[in-house]
């Protein structure tokens, strides 16, 4: 934790904290990207999934902290953004505030200024948008605004870098020197301010306001609205106050509610005070985004608009990310094998060594790489439709749909890009902001089939479907729809039971957003997944070449670990209709990723291809080479399919070399209906590790992790059970 | 009548808010006050939810939410 330290009015004070605030959609973003660049630190707010970013920079010999605060439009107790934002504030007390304010939309931006305003904190205003705003016709008085409010104005274009110096400087010169630069005293009106006096009076004396910890204004004003947050947590007795007269009064004029009072009045002044700064022209013109709007929001046009999209990032995201890879996956199994291997050879380890090594560790490597190139592609989209505007109207568009079955219209994207693969999807709820909205969208991704899952049903359904596949397949498919359908009815009415969240949201203005803003927030993605989530995977995989290869040199798979295991485990699938090791072993393996069932099966039924052909082995140079060959042709192939047009993933493509085997020996042990009811089994059940670490990683806790494990696997138990059984009543 | 009565294109102004706690305040951070105007800009393809036109910004929210929002024609 950085020490803040608190020697006020010290101008030789080395250290100093800048909090970033803002409405969401003003810039702020772009504008701490723009000052901090690579500087900056992507982390969660202790406890929560709200993102938290800080940097720490050296701004005129000084060691800057800056601390950007979570974009809200209030500082009110309801929200989780909104109590991060102030108790951050009135608890770390920075010594400046910037408040990155949108020039084009100042009434509601100032409402929150005024809030700001009120915790005595200095207060630099960045008037952002000012091209934008001059490109309406608007004129702003930044002095008449810094002149009333009693702070700075520096007007400021982020995405252009203007301003920022000037923004930097001034925030520097009041952080270092608090005491002169305290915020103006705004008054309330006479009645509130009348009711205030006493309670003030009444508080000065409280423990913390003693202690310089409390700002006391804020204080009054909170006690004054009831603000159970702030009367709990500082003990306080609003009844007991002897403040009644001039709040009875108060409530007398203006009713019941001062909460709303002072957001009214809090309203009126911002209202004012715009009246006063700007210069609006007389007549409107129909904006850019109101005539994008007629189209993407047209009643008829609205959903194909939507549908096209997504269909285009969906695509862009998997045919992209393919190719890369395949790369990754060709560079770790290949060259990087080879070279570990000669490595070992040549200090004579170990054959189990070299399989750990080999199989164990680089394999595991390369299971990690595998997911780097969808999340990079989806969190960059993910960005992309953010920071343009469009994501707001994906939510407008869908949440008739979504909010039937108790999710928010932006539940959509996740679910959709659910079917490419789940891992990047769990990362994607990162666009919902309300955590119950979150977490119920997350526990829903892994009923979406994803493409793991296709290699499993290629090999049953070429086994026993072959005449009827697409039907088949089909049918897997809106199974998972249907029972995600199904348990968002059953959680909205256990696990997320009370009042659904509100959908009240800004659409705002589109914008491009920055290449620097978008590339900054996937790097750090994808960044974060390579560190944390490659970590965890790493150990999974390492334990599954354990469980797999030992005692060390078993010659038959049913006496390893996983065989004793599969043995063990297998009279609890036998209702099912596969009660035998071999599968049992395979849905374990499974855990790691679903088409690992497919690649497991074909080592335990299989009997192993003797002696492979030796290749001759290329040489370092070659490899290295080869490497380079094989990621320009990556790249093309990425490009070329950006053009392309998106072909469904054909049966035949999936096809693995020696599935021919697998089949046979599938037909055998498994009848039509077992092989079905298999498959269902493999569409539920728990999700794979990686899917539980991300849902780890995004949410900081692993209880919906754990949730996801239970619900899922008994849905699938139950499912396949229903299936099997059933279709033997009826005589399948 | 509440703004869930309004059609597009329709104005009105806000006479207050039937709602308590945590959606009233919400509504009024967002500049949903007495006396300011409000005009219905969109309805979703679904028929829910509304979009509005508040404060010179756009803002949506559900039918229901709108049905604790009095206002008066304009």
């Amino acid at each position: 934790m950085m020490a803040s330290q608190k020697s006020s009015q010290n101008p030789e004070k080395q250290g100093l904290t800048i909090a970033v605030a803002g409405n969401p959609n003003a810039g702020k973003s772009t504008l701490i990207n723009a000052i901090a660049g690579s500087r900056l630190h992507v982390g969660n707010w202790p406890g929560v999934t709200v993102e938290k970013k800080t940097a720490s920079l050296e701004y005129d010999g000084r060691d800057i902290s800056l601390v950007d605060l979570p974009g809200t439009y209030s500082l009110s107790p309801y929200t989780q953004e909104e109590v991060i934002a102030r108790d951050y504030l009135v608890k770390e007390k920075p010594d400046v505030i910037v408040n990155v304010v949108d020039a084009t939309n100042l009434e509601r931006n100032l409402y929150f200024t005024l809030q700001l305003l009120e915790l005595g904190i200095p207060l630099v205003i960045a008037l952002n948008m000012t091209d934008e705003a001059a490109q309406k016709g608007f004129r702003i008085d930044a002095d008449k605004i810094a002149s009333i409010l009693g702070c700075a104005v520096v007007p400021t274009i982020a995405t252009k870098n203007e301003g920022l110096k000037h923004l930097m400087t001034t925030a520097v010169s009041f952080a270092v020197d608090p005491g002169a630069h305290a915020p103006g005293f705004v008054s309330y009106g006479e009645d509130i301010e009348q009711a205030l006096a006493p309670i003030a009076d009444a508080l000065k004396d409280h423990p913390e306001v003693l202690a310089g910890r409390l700002p006391l204004r804020w204080f009054a004003l909170k006690v004054l609205e009831r603000d159970e947050r702030v009367l709990s947590e500082y003990a306080v007795e609003a009844d007991a106050l002897p403040i009644e007269k001039a709040v009875k009064h108060l409530k007398a004029a203006h009713g019941e509610d001062l909460e709303a009072h002072l957001a009214d009045t809090r309203y009126g002044l911002a209202a004012g005070l715009t009246r006063e700064a700007l210069k609006k022209p007389e007549i409107r013109k129909k904006e850019l985004t109101e005539r994008i709007d007629a189209v993407v929001l047209n009643r008829y046009l609205g959903i194909p608009v939507f549908l096209a999209a997504m269909w285009l990032i969906f695509k862009l995201t998997f045919d992209i990310a393919g190719p890369f890879t395949d790369w990754f996956d060709g560079l770790t199994s290949g060259p990087l094998s080879r070279w570990a291997q000669r490595l070992l050879d040549f200090a004579a380890a170990p054959d189990w060594l070299v399989s750990l090594v080999v199989e164990g560790v680089i394999g595991g490597v390369g299971f990690v790489l595998a997911f780097v190139p969808p999340i990079f592609a989806m969190m960059f989209f993910i960005t992309l439709l953010e920071g343009s505007g469009y994501m707001a109207r994906a939510a407008f568009v869908m949440d008739r749909m979504m909010h039937a079955i108790g999710l928010h219209g932006k539940s959509f994207i996740p679910l959709l890009m659910g079917f490419g693969c789940n891992v990047p999807a769990v990362y994607a709820t990162r666009t919902l902001e309300n955590p119950r909205d979150k977490a119920l969208t997350a526990l829903l991704i892994p009923l979406m089939s994803c493409g793991a899952r296709l290699p499993v049903y290629v090999v049953f359904v070429g086994a026993f479907f072959a005449s009827q596949a697409g039907t088949i397949l089909w049918s897997l498919y809106v199974f998972g729809i249907g029972t995600a359908v199904i348990m968002g009815f059953i959680f909205k009415k256990t696990l997320f039971r009370g009042e659904a969240p509100v959908f009240i949201m800004e659409l705002p203005p589109y914008r491009m957003p920055t290449l620097k803003n978008l590339l900054i927030h996937t790097w750090e993605k994808g960044k974060h997944f390579l560190i944390k989530a490659g970590t965890y995977i790493l150990a999974v995989a390492i334990l599954v070449w354990f469980l797999l290869n030992l005692p060390w040199g078993v010659e038959n798979k049913q006496e390893s670990y996983l065989g004793k295991i599969g043995q063990i485990s297998a009279p609890i699938f036998a209702p099912l209709g596969f009660g035998t090791w071999e599968a049992s072993a395979s849905l374990i393996t499974g855990v790691i990723a679903k088409e690992i069932v497919v690649s497991t099966m074909a080592v335990v039924y299989v009997p192993q291809a003797q002696g492979e052909e030796e290749e001759a082995a290329p040489s370092f140079v070659e490899d290295l080479r080869e490497i380079g060959v094989s990621f320009a042709g990556a790249l093309r192939e990425a490009a070329t399919n950006v053009f392309s047009t998106f072909g469904i993933a054909t049966i035949s493509a999936e096809e693995e070399e020696g599935a021919e085997d697998l089949k046979t020996t599938i037909a055998q042990a498994f009848t039509p209906l077992s092989a079905y009811a298999f498959m269902v089994f493999v569409l539920l059940y728990m999700p794979c590790v990686i899917v539980l670490i991300a849902m780890r990683h995004e949410f900081g806790t692993w209880k919906w992790a754990g949730i996801a494990i239970a619900y899922q696997s008994a849905l699938a138990w139950t499912a396949a059970f229903v299936i099997y059984q059933g279709g033997k009543l009826i005589g399948l | 009548m509440t703004l869930a009565d309004l059609k597009p294109g329709e104005a009105g102004k806000i006479v207050k808010i039937n709602a308590e706690g945590a959606l009233k305040r919400r509504l009024m951070d967002m500049g949903v006050v007495g006396g300011t105007g409000v005009r219905v800009e969109k309805v979703a393809p679904m028929g829910d939810p509304i979009e509005v036109r508040i404060k010179s910004y756009a803002l949506s929210l559900r039918r229901g939410e709108a049905k604790s929002i009095e206002v008066e024609a304009q």
